[in-house]
């Protein structure tokens, strides 16, 4: 039996399946909880349902996203690792940066070299450890932390305040990090100043914009206040659509 | 008992009940290699990542850390608890959770946005869980279809899919703000085009400097408003 049969075992599959589960079982017990203490709090349901609907439908595709990072991965780690990896605290960028590192300390390239059975054992811890500091953060201050943070506005009705100008600037220079990278790589990406690099994540992102407006626009003027909650899934969609048409 | 008791009560269990499934969480995840390793019939190799740990993950850490200190306010009890098991911050929870915020006008801080953003976090781990689980069941019928070489570019390019629709919907909030940081990254990246590789750790700088010509604009504003 080859490493990536073993991988694949079923006793693995049980033991991620199993912690896939757990967590499962905390998102609907927190789900349940946020949802009677809204009712308790005297929220519109139907804002609720709003939230919770927008939320699914805005997750349905980058999950695909991630689901195919649990296909690029099974190649070497097998399926039920990366599974639970990107199920629980993973994240698709994080994953295989921290992978690749762990396999150069055991002198294998991630992919290219078969997989051993200790490789994988601390290619499995290594990806455990890096990326488990926000999970242990929360649990030891969090509640100081927000307590501190709230203190002056603790059951305000609205806000007004620097935190949200805050956070629209934060999305702002997150999105435009993104986004001078692709142009970047377009104009430097095969060497300095060449316009040579790869064009289609500039066409892809364009499409999605130019989608994100269209939705908008009905949504605003047209008052199709429904469409907001496909307007992410969709836009996403229209871009990746044009990656498929252009073929890059 | 009044609302403001309910929500004190409720907020109350949500760190108890938050702190324990994170540990828990914890102890599971870092549980796992060794027990999986025992049924491989091995050992993690504790210098090789000890040595991967100093390479890659103190980056990870601090990351992890300015994520924590960015990310909570925004979250609150539940949804900052849940986000940090769940994972996939940035690419999902992160603008899943302000998405639900914009849709029905939950402001930072309120008991509103304590309840909205743990209501998105939740349903958004629950739908990656489901598409992940379906898609392992399906895995060997749905391969064939995913990996099609007429499909990957579209795959290749969700991330850019993404952000370019939270381009429109951020830039147009505030499009002379947004000039700045895209014009300073363009720029980075087209004079070290080696840092495409590292652009997750580029949204630190990017957002600290959106942040705080935000800041240096709010504060201005603010003294206009007093002094008036």
């Amino acid at each position: 039996m080859s490493v990536l049969d073993q991988l694949n075992g079923g006793g693995i599959y049980l033991i991620c399946g199993g912690i896939v589960l757990f967590i499962a079982a905390i998102c609907v017990v927190f789900l349940v909880r946020a949802w009677k203490a809204g009712k308790a709090l005297g929220m519109d349901p139907v804002r609720m349902k709003r939230a919770v609907t927008s939320s699914a439908t805005f997750s349905l595709l980058p999950s695909v996203g991630i689901l195919l990072g649990v296909l690029a991965l099974s190649g070497s780690l097998g399926i039920p690792w990366p599974w639970l990896r990107l199920s629980v605290i993973g994240a698709l960028h994080y994953e295989t940066q921290v992978a690749d590192a762990a396999a150069e300390q055991m002198g294998i390239r991630l992919g290219m070299d078969p997989m051993t059975t200790q490789a994988f054992a601390t290619i499995a811890l290594l990806m455990s450890i890096c990326i488990m500091w926000g999970m242990i953060l929360t649990a030891l201050f969090n509640k100081k932390y927000l307590k501190r943070l709230g203190g002056k506005d603790a059951g305000r009705k609205s806000g007004g305040g620097f935190g949200d100008v805050a956070m629209v600037a934060m999305f702002i220079g997150m999105v435009s990090a993104y986004l001078g990278s692709y142009l970047g790589g377009f104009v430097s990406g095969n060497g300095l100043f060449t316009f040579s690099g790869s064009w289609t994540p500039l066409l892809v992102a364009a499409v999605a914009a130019l989608a994100m407006a269209v939705f908008t626009w009905l949504a605003e003027k047209k008052h199709l206040d429904w469409l907001d909650n496909f307007s992410i899934a969709g836009s996403m969609l229209l871009g990746m659509l044009a990656a498929v048409l252009v073929g890059h | 008992m009044d609302k403001q008791k309910a929500y004190e009560e409720y907020l109350k269990n949500t760190h108890r009940l938050g702190r324990a499934v994170s540990l828990l969480t914890l102890v599971l995840l870092l549980g796992a290699p060794f027990l999986i390793g025992s049924l491989l019939g091995t050992l993690p190799d504790l210098g090789a990542a000890a040595r991967g740990f100093l390479s890659v993950g103190l980056v990870w850490t601090v990351s992890s850390v300015v994520e924590y200190l960015v990310y909570t306010p925004m979250l609150g009890a539940g949804g900052s608890y849940l986000a940090f098991i769940t994972g996939n911050l940035i690419n999902m929870k992160i603008p899943c959770a302000m998405n639900a915020r914009e849709l029905v006008d939950a402001k930072t801080g309120t008991a509103e946005n304590e309840v909205i953003s743990t209501l998105s976090i939740a349903t958004s781990s629950l739908v990656t869980i489901l598409v992940l689980g379906l898609g392992v069941l399906l895995m060997i019928p749905l391969r064939p279809v995913l990996e099609s070489p007429a499909l990957q570019p579209a795959f290749a390019n969700v991330v850019p899919a993404l952000f370019g629709a939270m381009a429109y919907k951020y830039f147009r909030k505030d499009i002379r703000l947004a000039l700045v940081p895209l014009c300073c990254m363009s720029l980075l990246f087209m004079f070290v085009p080696s840092l495409t590789s590292s652009t997750s750790f580029m949204i630190i700088p990017s957002g600290a400097l959106a942040i705080g010509l935000s800041w240096w604009r709010w504060r201005k504003a603010r003294k206009g408003a007093e002094q008036a």
